[in-house]
């Protein structure tokens, strides 16, 4: 059974100590409705992706029923990147459910992210020397990289710079640098070598929603649709049991995700990816555990631009996690650009991935068709 | 949609448990889970997993032990949605296989309330509401809403007006609260996995503790446990592949409505649920799993129930909620003992989440227990009667969301 994608909206990141939550909510899930054209009640399940730590309370989405449109709905929550809300949306679309809504949010004023980050740590081993949290271990993670595969801190800025180009374009970023350049990446701040303030994600507030619904009922209602063609997740091991040069759970998830939409040489036969590079050098590994290179050759595809706006391969047309990182509606940013990408006819097949955990530990990937 | 059935469960001994850390606690359950269902862990394809990880201090813990339950390279989808988290991971696990995305999948829900500094039902519920003072402090906090937020009092104390009002509704006393305590607390004297035992506990012994917050007395509140349950969930066609030696328990039907949040509704916005006895979503969730499996009269199609009750007051209101009593009569079936482990209509034969409440795991406990009873393998507390059609419930959010699972010894019911 195919599932569609029949109505989107995000709201433009922000970092704003004035909205609430459920405001914030309550605009994306009216929002997508209307893309939609859909009202409420035409809406079988609600799943909202919020997540207590970094929402600062507990029981995160139990707040969340009024402003989501779940009231006295069949409804469910996932506890990490908006993604995997939709996936957990498709398995019930594929069960009970005719229509179904995904709302996801994160508000980075609230509880700060990286905070959070030590919250994720092994608290006998790793939290007790108060070195590690999620920047300092990319910062090991990019090293490790960098020396194995030679490749240069330039190397990195320029797919920072990539992304921030083209962030500064897109009305929805948080972070947008007119007339960026090289040296203005090279130059910022370092925060643990060789991240950098502009080679790594900026939290921001966000919230997005999508409608959800099954091929019998787009045609019911001759609803217009971009259909979910893949889907890929898997789980890595922990930071401390595992190879970090090594992105295993993407590669995984991608090729499960290839293997569901038919695809064999990505590369070719995917027009445009959006992904979610929480730091600069994520960028890389994160093409070479797609398989769009071999390993080590991520580089390669930044250098000669194929991964560029007007490229062969475009990666990030909306500027990525550089233009802004709401967390748990990253993913869902990421699937709202390349839908909407797809509806204005830039390509006819796209790639959409997310990632959740330390370092990437779990990801999930969709491949998108018009 | 595939037909699902529980094929595998374990769970660890719940109570204090501070001989293990959570990995360990996680993975005793995952991997005794998939002892029992005889397969390895090469068949399993998918995890669903989740607790409240505030109340372990652990932010997203499966991704520390992912090596430990077996999920290296596999999917792994997490939810938590307060006490009814369990039944909601046990939900998403039987999503997973009916959409046909995956045959086999192993639903594990968790507590390790010993972790946290407090008791993280007291803390924990607390913070649903503390995280909102601060746009309350940004946009003016008035008195009223400051005394409903500090003198809810969390889980307990949001219980008892409940608990009031119930009684005001049903005409039932303190006393039947006290029998429905005892019962609970000898049941989980016969379940070896159980944390508060009383072995031929009565309700005089109950009514002799100390009365903590009318109409609520010390002997009625749940401990906060440590514990973790799991399940192996697969779906017809890989049973018909792996042959499972001993008997399955199979999910007719699930729903789970959601309700406006209890203060805030009252407070400041949505609809306001004034009447925590109400219980709407219940009544629809229960209206749907029954309608999704076929049950028309759950009074006489229905064996025996797993239902979430931490306090004793909610086993008599949910019950009527869930169609097993007309309204405002469940407190005379506990006079006559229907409910007793040996009687017509048992409930918690387990003991139930008034005897232990390791909170992420209480839910999915639900399911499983009924899946224990279906497939005759509970033990000291196999209830008598012949079990073919069982009813978990899980309650949690703040007193909104309830979770209505249908489990029967065979695939469908007609």
């Amino acid at each position: 059974m195919k599932i569609g994608i029949v109505g989107f909206y995000a709201l433009p990141q922000t970092y704003d100590v004035e909205m609430t939550r459920e405001e914030s909510v309550f605009a994306a899930a009216k929002g997508a409705l209307k893309d939609a054209g859909l009202e409420r009640e035409d809406i079988d399940t609600v799943v909202s992706a919020s997540s207590d730590f970094y929402d600062g309370r507990t029981i995160s989405s139990s707040m969340l029923i009024g402003a989501s449109g779940a009231y006295l709905k069949d409804e469910s929550k996932a506890e990490e990147d908006g993604l995997f809300a939709v996936l957990y949306a498709i398995q019930r679309l594929r069960t009970y459910h005719r229509t179904a809504l995904v709302v996801a949010h994160t508000h980075s004023w609230t509880f700060n992210p990286h905070k959070v980050s030590t919250f994720m740590l092994d608290p006998l081993f790793d939290r007790q020397n108060e070195l590690l949290n999620d920047v300092t271990l990319a910062a090991l993670q990019a090293n490790a990289y960098m020396h194995s595969y030679r490749v240069s801190e330039e190397d990195i800025a320029l797919a920072a710079l990539k992304n921030l180009e083209n962030a500064s374009r897109n009305p929805l970023a948080f972070r947008r640098i007119v007339g960026i350049t090289l040296d203005e990446i090279l130059d910022s701040e370092i925060y643990s070598t060789p991240i950098r303030e502009l080679t790594m994600a900026p939290c921001c507030d966000g919230a997005a929603a999508v409608v959800l619904a099954r091929e019998d009922v787009i045609e019911d209602l001759s609803l217009d649709a971009v259909w979910i063609e893949g889907v890929g997740a898997a789980t890595d091991s922990y930071i401390r049991d595992r190879d970090l040069l090594e992105m295993n759970s993407l590669g995984i998830a991608a090729k499960k995700a290839y293997e569901m939409s038919g695809i064999n040489n990505p590369l070719d036969e995917i027009d445009f990816a959006e992904v979610n590079e929480r730091f600069a050098y994520q960028e890389l590994m994160i093409y070479e555990a797609l398989k769009l290179c071999q390993k080590g050759r991520g580089k390669y595809l930044i250098r000669s631009g194929i991964t560029e706006r007007d490229g062969d391969f475009p990666v990030n047309i909306s500027g990525g996690s550089m233009g802004g990182d709401s967390i748990i509606a990253n993913g869902l940013y990421r699937l709202i650009e390349a839908a909407k990408l797809i509806k204005r006819g830039f390509g006819e097949k796209a790639l959409v991935h997310s990632q959740w955990g330390l370092l990437a530990q779990k990801n999930i990937v969709f491949v998108l068709r018009g | 949609m595939r037909r699902v059935a529980i094929i595998g469960c374990g769970q660890t001994k719940h109570g204090r448990r501070t001989d293990i850390n959570q990995a360990e606690m996680v993975s005793e359950a995952v991997w005794k889970a998939i002892e029992d269902a005889g397969i390895g862990i090469e068949d399993v394809e998918a995890f669903a997993v989740g607790n409240m990880q505030g109340f372990g201090g652990i932010a997203h813990p499966e991704m520390i032990f992912s090596d430990y339950i077996g999920a290296f390279g596999k999917p792994v989808q997490r939810v938590a949605t307060g006490g009814t988290v369990g039944g909601s991971v046990a939900q998403l696990a039987y999503y997973q296989v009916a959409s046909g995305m995956f045959d086999v999948v192993v639903a594990v829900a968790w507590e390790k309330h010993s972790d946290s500094a407090e008791p993280g039902a007291t803390t924990g519920l607390l913070h649903v509401a503390f995280a909102n003072l601060s746009y309350m402090f940004k946009k003016g906090l008035d008195m009223r809403s400051f005394a409903i937020m500090g003198l809810a009092g969390a889980a307990a104390g949001i219980s008892a007006y409940q608990a009031a009002q119930y009684m005001a509704k049903s005409g039932c006393r303190i006393d039947h609260y006290d029998m429905v305590a005892a019962k609970a607390r000898r049941n989980a004297a016969k379940n070896k996995y159980a944390h508060l035992k009383w072995p031929d506990c009565r309700p005089e012994d109950i009514a002799k503790t100390e009365m903590l917050i009318w109409p609520m007395r010390f002997g009625h509140v749940c401990p906060a446990s440590d514990g973790a349950s799991a399940i192996v969930l697969a779906s017809e066609d890989a049973i018909k592949r792996l042959k499972p030696e001993k008997p399955v328990a199979w999910i007719l039907g699930i729903a789970a409505y959601a309700d406006e949040e209890a203060d805030q509704g009252e407070s400041y916005q949505g609809t306001g649920v004034l009447d925590y006895s109400a219980q709407i979503g219940c009544i629809l969730s229960a209206k749907k799993a029954y309608e999704r499996a076929k049950i028309s009269d759950p009074r006489k199609e229905v064996d025996m129930a797993e239902i979430y009750a931490p306090f004793p007051h909610q086993e008599l209101m949910f019950s009527e909620k869930l169609g097993f009593f007309d309204e405002g009569t469940a407190w005379k079936a506990v006079e006559e003992g229907i409910t007793e482990i040996d009687g017509d209509f048992p409930i918690c034969p387990s003991g139930g989440v008034n005897a232990t409440n390791a909170i992420g795991s209480s839910g999915l406990q639900r399911v499983l227990e009924c899946a224990l009873q279906i497939m005759k393998k509970a033990e000291n507390h196999q209830v008598p009667k012949d079990v073919e059609v069982a009813v978990a419930h899980a309650w949690g959010g703040q007193v909104q969301f309830n979770t209505v699972t249908v489990l029967s010894d065979k695939p469908k019911r007609w």
